[in-house]
């Protein structure tokens, strides 16, 4: 392995890796708000990916539309999520939601599967007759596309979450929410919509693998769940600028040791990594508190 | 303004409120004293619609607002400074205030600018840290944020919860001047206060609530201080069971970080 092939991995892997933090954002907006793990997250954005070419299959659609279905398809489901998971239990038992979630992330699955008998789905890819060269170095357009995309989306999180007034109520909840309260913001909308946008932001995340990848299948829900959560560790538990570089490193480290050791031993290494930040970096790469005083 | 009649509510397991009846005047400062744990806190929550009563009945200006949701009583004009303040640690000063005119936010962003200034008239300190986080201020500083906050909703009554909590005596007297600086200009105030002796001096009329009941209400004069904080502090031996609470404090806290 020489220089080129070093680079070259690791820029691939930075690209796809945006996907990564999106579904990473996705987490860790949820566990920020509400102090909760929503493990169903995964499995509702693999799902809107799912919805959007079963309506592509009825209705011939450009890609770019597709991928605007998965985003509002996951973000319906995100908020049925909501309100079958969290709205109307108990939240002060950390275990109810959370195992209510796993229940609804096999729920998900189960419906995929029989919807589609198993059978991995084609997605369609974008740009991906684009191949741009310098010598031997190249960036794959499909790539690119996703990495932009990816990009666009963090940037209208961060414009909704500091200029918006749901971005004042996210934020007033996810840091006092007796103070957001008292100030007339309701927890329960305030939640919900939460929801939805985690769910269009995976949405988003799950199109963009299919495209990718090349095709949609039901396998693919537990990695990117656990990568997510990976991800959302090692950026820190509530912190979406920590999400959005843990999802860029695991992204590019995953790719490196694919290139460099082989896709059998690829996720063994991630998982060191994880291990590496449990052990000296527990509280995630910025280590920023995202306590309730 | 405020009439609260035979109230009973509970927090969490413990029924802290058993048929409390009072009322606030308009125009006026009214305190509501008592020890630690007599369910002051318990009636602020209630009346904001953080919790919802067992039973009994709470109306302001002569409308039912029983179990009503918080957001519908700020609308009616009650805004309540938490105990503990409360701020929004990571956001910063000016972005609280934003936060605590939430309800206004969509139709009269002019109104709010406005009013932000007013706020930062009235508080200048506040002004001179517009961009800081609100974690990262002074107890009092955090208190004044906490009071302008709530002045952000245009409240008709302003209830306050304990502000003079863990403050230095400076910072208590310049919240009590604020308190007075705020009903001179046409707040009614319901305050909540440990401090007999700072609350006495401004109120225009107060009650005594101990074990969930009101057992004393009337004008400041028609009790003595001494026996007022007797009773708000439970007992004869007030001066031993006040040291003991304070040493309890930093104990609980030294538990918890370690």
């Amino acid at each position: 392995m020489d220089w080129l092939d070093f680079f070259q991995s690791i820029t691939d892997g930075l690209l796809f890796g945006s996907i990564y933090a999106l579904i990473g954002i996705g987490f860790t907006l949820i566990f920020g708000v509400m102090h909760k793990i929503n493990l169903a997250y995964g499995a509702a954005s693999i799902a809107g990916a799912y919805v959007s070419i079963a309506v592509a299959a009825y209705v011939p659609l450009p890609a770019l539309v597709t991928f605007l279905i998965a985003a509002i398809a996951s973000g319906a489901i995100a908020l049925l999520i909501y309100l079958a998971n969290f709205r109307f239990i108990p939240l002060a038992s950390p275990l109810a939601t959370l195992m209510a979630t796993v229940g609804m992330l096999i729920l998900i699955d189960e419906v995929v599967v029989h919807a589609t008998d198993g059978m991995p789905q084609p997605y369609p890819a974008l740009f991906a007759d684009i191949y741009i060269e310098w010598g031997d170095f190249g960036l794959r357009g499909d790539l690119i596309f996703i990495f932009v995309l990816s990009l666009i989306a963090m940037v209208v999180l961060m414009f909704m979450l500091y200029r918006t007034r749901l971005g004042i109520a996210t934020r007033a909840v996810a840091q006092q929410p007796v103070a957001a309260q008292l100030a007339g913001i309701s927890l329960d909308r305030t939640n919900a919509l939460t929801f939805v946008i985690t769910g269009l932001l995976g949405g988003l995340a799950g199109a963009m693998i299919g495209a990718s990848v090349g095709v949609l299948s039901p396998l693919l829900v537990v990695p990117i769940t656990v990568k997510g959560l990976i991800v959302c560790v090692i950026g820190g538990l509530g912190s979406i600028p920590g999400a959005i570089v843990a999802g860029l490193a695991v992204g590019a480290f995953e790719n490196f040791f694919l290139a460099f050791r082989g896709v059998t031993e690829r996720d063994m290494y991630v998982m060191l990594l994880l291990f590496v930040f449990l052990v000296f970096r527990p509280g995630g790469i910025f280590s920023r508190s995202v306590a309730r005083d | 303004m405020l009439e609260i009649d035979g109230i009973a509510a509970s927090y969490g397991n413990i029924q802290a409120l058993r048929g409390v009846t009072l009322s606030v005047e308009e125009g006026g400062i009214t305190c509501l004293l008592g020890p630690n744990g007599a369910g002051k806190t318990t009636l602020m929550m209630t009346i904001a619609g953080i919790l919802k009563p067992r039973r009994g009945t709470i109306s302001f200006l002569d409308r039912n607002i029983t179990g009503m949701r918080p957001s519908g009583v700020v609308r009616r004009g009650i805004a309540l400074v938490p105990e503990n303040r409360l701020v929004f640690p990571h956001m910063n000063v000016h972005e609280n205030l934003i936060a605590g005119a939430y309800l206004r936010l969509g139709k009269s962003k002019a109104q709010v600018r406005q009013d932000v200034d007013h706020v930062f008239a009235r508080f200048p300190r506040l002004q001179e840290r517009t961009k800081q986080l609100a974690g990262t201020l002074s107890g009092g500083e955090q208190q004044m944020l906490a009071v302008a906050r709530a002045l952000m909703a245009r409240p008709r009554l302003l209830m306050m919860d304990e502000p003079s909590l863990g403050l230095a005596p400076l910072v208590v007297e310049e919240i009590f001047r604020i308190i007075r600086d705020l009903h001179a200009d046409g707040t009614t105030i319901f305050l909540v206060e440990q401090n007999a002796h700072m609350a006495l001096q401004v109120a225009h009329h107060f009650y005594l609530l101990e074990q969930g009941q009101v057992s004393f209400s009337g004008k400041p004069g028609q009790l003595s201080e001494h026996e007022v904080i007797q009773r708000a502090y439970l007992g004869k031996q007030q001066g031993r069971d006040q040291s003991a609470t304070d040493r309890d404090q930093p104990d609980g806290t030294m538990l918890r970080s370690g």
